[in-house]
């Protein structure tokens, strides 16, 4: 699948360069990064001072403080660590469609994400479902990584027939570090999407799932006897479409938003329904920003 | 059940009708090749449809809601083709025969709106019930038949035929409509075996419907052959009619001067009735009269009109019943017209006294001449000019006859027309025609005659006189004339010149009444107590006051038809379908009028008669009318193109259920 067109473009780009990521939970990174940690540790910003308990490093101690007090003190300063971002695509056969192509705007999605986290310093890694220990994603970091990153989606190529829990399962196996996780995918798993949210939950990741629905998915312009074919699987569903069948269809949408939306705030995670009409910008700098991910 | 639906279709008719809803089916399934269509996922809608499933028998129905409509479409037509409908019996036989009587008592509103609009709705009824190949004809009769559609298997000439049929004020006479159906219906009958170009047609029963209510007299001198006939009585037995069925002028035999006008009415109900009579002459002058009338009774009216010379009465009766034609009469009164009388004998004294009354003289302009002016020039011509209105030839015989009533006395007109036996003495007369115009109020028992001979009229002669030796007496008619032969001489001549009395009949009362009656009837003469009136429908003769060969004739409704002279009895006018008056006028100026009324009793006898007879058969009444087949195919075709709409509707736009 050709890309609809360019991931980035320079417009964007400008407007992403001021945002960064935003993690609800505290993680330790590995390296230092350009994020001001919660944690106390090395740095030049000073935190706090406490008393000298036994076995602390005796190069934090405050001589000055010792010299007025007689007693030991110990300075405390703001830990400066990176971010761990994982962006995780379903790229099975069902997000190869709309226009744009849903998975065109997953990858322009990761893209955007990606930057924002590159641009911090923070650990970029982005995968899809299909994904294997093999094969890992790159693993990205700092601004020079763009054009990795965006080789690597421009890689990404629709008809990956893995489910969304054995993928996710997967993903879980390969990464064990705490961070933040944006799962982007269309749900359309026949064997439902529980499962795979559970292992998320294991993961105590922070985790983002976008919804990502096409305008046929949310609002079907089908008429007449119709044998409907699954891309994925070659399931049949024959439909006569009529009003109510439709009706029927957009309240069996609803109810399984909805259900995806409370399965995810009751566990934690941030639900963000979307589709491929919203165009990006506004999905970043909007609906995520206002979601907590992006700042 | 069987009477619930009706064939119309032939065996391949069925067949190919049948066969249109396992077509549909077909094409249905053949139609049904769902579009394949590629989806992200069918997750959704097979949940989408796994709740339609819970009642899937009603989702395939929605599914296939066009096929169902157009099934359902397909089976309202074949049902609307099957007829149904229930009551009424089913209409039997292959040939029918419809007469509807349309005579003025068919007219009466017992039966709203008219009998005759009953009788052709049910006539209707019975076509509609006609099965493909079925023929039938429709014949409207009154006093004369009318064949309003031959013999057709198309309804909607039937209908049509029947729908034309309009009301009149004639009289009703089954006879001449029975002959009518009965050649139509066994063409048989009237074409000669052996003879190559008349069409030999096998009689075939035909099913006659008599639609009347019965009013007319027993026709006899018929058979039906192959006609199976039923009398559809039409109207109320206790339908209520008073009528005027006579109405008249004379004058007061007190006083000549004076005219008098007789009316008589008649209840044809079973309860007594009052009655107010109103008459008008020429719209004014309204004079009304009280009459009580018992039942199933008639009763007289008179009305005094002064000295009256001329006008128009017309008289009205306020009575409520069903039929209204006969509560209406008209009477025209007229000027006197002399007729115009030649006279030509070698001497007649008792004729000539008898022509010179003072009744005579105002009733004709009479003149005399001798035998010698039979040969002059120009006498023959006023006579062929028809400048006469009578020539009385006593004693006398022209060469040839005139354009002119004639009184021949003791002698035989020439030609071979006429015939007479030898001179007997002493004729008894035996007995007169009194019914007769010329011999009314004529008493010949107290007549002596001398010498007479038996006469032998011409076809078309009536007897007047009859005796022993034969007839004596005799009118007959000639080219639109009528001759009267006298068989004997009232004054007669012997071969040495004297003269004799043949009779003693010019000293009896009775000769002066022939003589008057002649003039009156013969000579055309009107005293003013006559006024001419004629029946509905019947032919009207009109005598003209000046010698013209053309008149015009307005109707009541005014419109005007030119009428030539037909004969020396003058003008015969047919249009006299419409009661009132007619006007006549001749160069331009109204001189005389004439009436049209119904004064039938029978017809004015509106209620329905139990049978009819027809030759030795008495067909019977049918008892009560068995309501019309409600019939439903108009409701299913209707359905059935609303059905048809729906569907479109619902395949174009989509629209599901």
């Amino acid at each position: 699948m050709p890309p609809n067109g360019e991931l980035l473009p320079p417009e964007l780009l400008a407007r992403l360069e001021r945002l960064e990521l935003v993690s609800r939970k505290i993680f330790r990174g590995r390296m230092k990064g350009e994020r001001r940690s919660r944690r106390k540790g090395q740095s030049v910003e000073f935190a706090d001072f406490r008393n000298y308990v036994q076995g602390d490093d005796l190069r934090f101690i405050d001589w000055n403080l010792y010299a007025r007090l007689d007693k030991l003190f110990l300075k405390l300063f703001l830990e400066e660590e990176d971010l761990h971002f994982y962006t995780l695509i379903d790229a099975s056969a069902s997000m190869d469609f709309g226009d744009p192509n849903k998975l065109f705007y997953a990858r322009q999605l990761a893209a955007a994400l990606g930057f924002v986290g590159l641009c911090r310093a923070d650990r970029v890694k982005i995968e899809t479902l299909g994904t294997t220990h093999r094969r890992p994603g790159p693993i990205l970091r700092g601004r020079h990584s763009v054009w990795r990153m965006i080789e690597y989606l421009n890689t990404v190529r629709a008809g990956e027939n893995v489910s969304l829990a054995e993928g996710v399962k997967n993903f879980c196996v390969r990464n064990t570090g705490k961070g933040i996780l944006v799962l982007v995918t269309d749900l359309m798993d026949k064997s439902g999407y529980e499962t795979a949210f559970r292992f998320l939950v294991a993961q105590e990741m922070d985790v983002y799932v976008v919804h990502l629905l096409s305008q046929e998915e949310m609002d079907p312009d089908v008429k007449g006897d119709l044998r409907l074919i699954d891309c994925e699987d070659a399931d049949v569903a024959e439909i006569t479409v009529s009003r109510p069948l439709l009706d029927r269809y957009r309240r069996t949408l609803a109810a399984f938003i909805n259900g995806a939306r409370e399965f995810c705030t009751r566990r934690g995670m941030t639900y963000i329904p979307a589709n491929n009409q919203i165009p990006i910008e506004r999905l970043v700098t909007n609906y995520l920003r206002q979601r907590g991910l992006v700042r | 059940m069987s009477n619930f639906f009706i064939n119309t279709l032939t065996a391949w008719q069925w067949l190919l009708l049948l066969l249109v809803p396992p077509a549909v089916i077909a094409l249905y399934f053949l139609k049904l090749k769902r579009q394949p269509l590629e989806v992200p996922s069918t997750y959704l809608w097979h949940r989408t449809i796994e709740d339609l499933h819970v009642n899937s028998l009603w989702q395939r129905l929605r599914q296939s809601i066009l096929l169902l409509l157009q099934l359902l479409v397909i089976v309202l037509v074949i049902l609307a083709v099957l007829r149904p409908g229930w009551r009424g019996a089913t209409l039997k036989g292959s040939r029918f025969i419809f007469l509807i009587d349309n005579s003025a008592s068919m007219t009466a509103t017992d039966v709203q709106p008219t009998r005759l609009d009953e009788a052709k709705r049910r006539v209707t009824e019975l076509i509609a019930q006609m099965k493909s190949g079925d023929v039938a004809m429709v014949v409207s009769f009154s006093d004369r038949a009318e064949i309003k559609q031959p013999f057709t298997d198309s309804r909607q000439k039937l209908r049509r035929a029947v729908a034309n049929i309009k009301p009149t004020h004639r009289t009703s006479d089954l006879d001449e409509a029975l002959r009518v159906a009965a050649s139509l219906a066994n063409p048989g009958r009237t074409s000669e075996e052996g003879s190559g170009d008349v069409r030999w047609a096998e009689a075939r029963e035909a099913d006659l419907r008599i639609f009347t209510d019965g009013g007319f007299g027993k026709v006899s001198n018929f058979a039906m052959g192959n006609l199976e006939p039923r009398y559809v009585g039409i109207g109320e037995l206790d339908a209520r009619n008073v009528g005027i069925t006579a109405f008249s002028t004379q004058r007061n035999p007190e006083r000549p001067e004076q005219l008098q006008a007789y009316a008589r009415l008649e209840n044809f109900t079973e309860k007594d009735i009052k009655v107010t009579a109103t008459l008008t002459i020429d719209g004014e002058r309204p004079d009304t009269t009280d009459v009580v009338l018992p039942k199933n009774e008639q009763g007289g009216i008179e009305f005094d009109l002064g000295e009256l010379e001329t006008g128009t009465l017309r008289l009205t009766i306020d009575n409520k019943d069903d039929l209204a034609v006969d509560n209406l009469a008209y009477a025209a009164v007229n000027l006197p017209r002399q007729a115009r009388v030649l006279v030509i004998t070698p001497r007649n004294d008792a004729l000539t006294l008898a022509l010179s009354t003072e009744r005579s003289l105002k009733l004709a302009d009479v003149s005399t001449a001798t035998p010698k002016i039979l040969d002059s020039k120009d006498h023959l011509k006023r006579a062929a000019a028809g400048n006469y209105d009578l020539i009385v030839y006593d004693q006398c015989v022209p060469r040839e006859m005139p354009q002119a009533n004639t009184l021949f006395i003791g002698r035989l007109p020439p030609g071979d027309a006429w015939k007479a036996g030898k001179p007997a003495g002493l004729p008894q007369v035996i007995d007169t025609q009194r019914t007769h115009p010329l011999m009314r109020f004529i008493d010949m028992g107290n007549v002596t005659i001398a010498e007479g001979q038996a006469l032998d009229s011409p076809p078309g002669g009536t007897t007047l006189i009859d005796a022993d030796i034969g007839t004596l007496c005799a009118v007959a008619p000639r080219d639109g004339s009528e001759d009267c032969v006298l068989g004997f001489e009232i004054v007669g001549q012997s071969e040495d010149g004297e003269r004799y009395r043949n009779t003693n009949w010019f000293l009896r009362y009775s000769f002066p009444l022939f003589v008057h009656n002649v003039l009156e009837y013969l000579g055309g003469a009107r005293s003013v107590a006559v006024t001419g009136s004629a029946k509905p429908g019947k032919p009207m003769t009109i005598r003209s006051v000046a010698p013209v060969n053309r008149i015009t004739v307005a109707d009541p409704a005014g419109e005007q038809r030119q009428i030539d002279r037909q004969g020396q009895s003058g003008f015969i006018y047919g249009y006299t379908d419409d009661l009132g008056v007619y006007d006549v006028r001749e160069q331009g100026k109204i001189t005389q009028r004439f009436s049209v009324n119904l004064f039938d009793p029978v017809e004015s006898d509106i209620r329905p008669r139990e049978n009819i007879q027809a030759g030795h058969l008495d067909i019977a009444r049918q008892s009560g009318w068995r309501p019309m087949r409600k019939e439903l195919w108009r409701y299913l075709i209707i359905a059935a193109i609303i059905l048809l709409g729906l569907e479109w509707y619902i395949y174009n736009r989509r629209v599901y259920l």
